[in-house]
């Protein structure tokens, strides 16, 4: 068997409308993309149908990404975890939009920008999953008239290198491991931020902690993953 | 506002869990760029890679394969 190519020199061929090439790339990033997607979403269909757009863009992203040589499966989880978002918020708009008698069944269908009026508690579309797939279940979380618009597109020199991406890839168990170290208060708002989709007032509100305390909590959870995310990736030893 | 104190909250701007008034300050301080933090920006992508890489994978249905395929091939099939 062939040694695999790097995704890199996929996404050059992809650069040259090869079909093939996206395909594999979709073979080899598809389930780990879905499975965030799935995480995120309250629906399998609403999960694949950002997945297929997400990849649809990569396809027509594909020449400047290549040539910012940046990370094609970083750009595939950072874009796809956007998009998921963008979508959460759109199926929450809907459901504070449509009252007390709760979402119409077209509600995902519904536009995904846009400022939520509604002060209402609205049901979250988001089972609220955590770091550990553990799912909760579906919780009331207050509207927050504060949502802001679409998130930008990201700047792809903003992106790290696919080196760097490798090196995190090599010890994604022991960074797995840090994560779940983290005190439950910090897991938690760091929770409903990456899979909630949610905002630091929106977190305050569904946790019934003051707006500042989330704020530390949430500061102090990223400070851990990240110090331990450089000690693993690095070149000093690290005792996790 | 000062590369300090935006230090902390670069990952949690990826995650779009800044306020608004929070994303825009960010974001225009980028935007000039600030070598500095365009560096670490970068590493809190990588940090909101990894926590993304937290959800377990899953595989969609074959279906979606088969109309992404679909679709880009009609994409491609005017520049052939």
């Amino acid at each position: 068997m062939g040694e695999e190519l790097p995704a890199e020199d996929l996404l050059a061929r992809v650069v040259g409308q090869d079909v093939a090439a996206l395909s594999e790339l979709y073979d080899r990033y598809a389930p780990r993309v879905y499975g965030l997607m799935a995480h995120i979403l309250p629906s399998r269909d609403a999960a694949e149908e950002i997945l297929q757009e997400v990849f649809v863009r990569l396809w027509s992203e594909s020449p400047s990404l290549s040539q910012e040589g940046r990370s094609v499966v970083a750009w595939l989880v950072v874009t796809a975890r956007e998009a998921a978002v963008e979508r959460l918020r759109a199926l929450r708009k809907n459901v504070a939009d449509a009252g007390p008698q709760g979402p119409s069944a077209k509600a995902e269908k519904g536009p995904v920008t846009g400022r939520r009026k509604s002060k209402a508690a609205v049901p979250v579309p988001s089972g609220a999953k955590s770091l550990d797939g553990k799912s909760e279940a579906m919780r009331t979380r207050p509207a927050d008239g504060a949502s802001a618009p679409a998130m930008c597109p990201i700047p792809l020199a903003w992106l790290p290198q696919p080196k760097e991406i490798s090196l995190i890839d090599d010890r994604l168990a022991l960074l797995h491991k840090a994560i779940n170290q983290l005190p439950k208060p910090q897991r938690q708002a760091l929770e409903l931020a990456v899979f909630g989709g949610l905002r630091e007032s929106e977190i305050a509100a569904e946790m019934g902690e003051p707006l500042g305390k989330v704020r530390t909590s949430l500061r102090a959870a990223v400070t851990f993953v990240k110090h331990r995310r450089r000690a693993v990736c690095g070149t000093w030893a690290a005792n996790i | 506002m000062g590369c300090q104190h935006l230090e902390e909250l670069y990952e949690l701007w990826w995650l779009g869990a800044l306020s608004e008034q929070g994303s825009l300050d960010l974001r225009e301080h980028l935007a000039r760029g600030c070598p500095h933090c365009l560096a670490r920006v970068r590493e809190a992508a990588e940090t909101v890679y990894l926590l993304g890489l937290a959800a377990k994978p899953a595989r969609p249905h074959p279906r979606v394969k088969s109309e992404l395929l679909r679709q880009i091939s009609r994409k491609a099939a005017p520049n052939r």
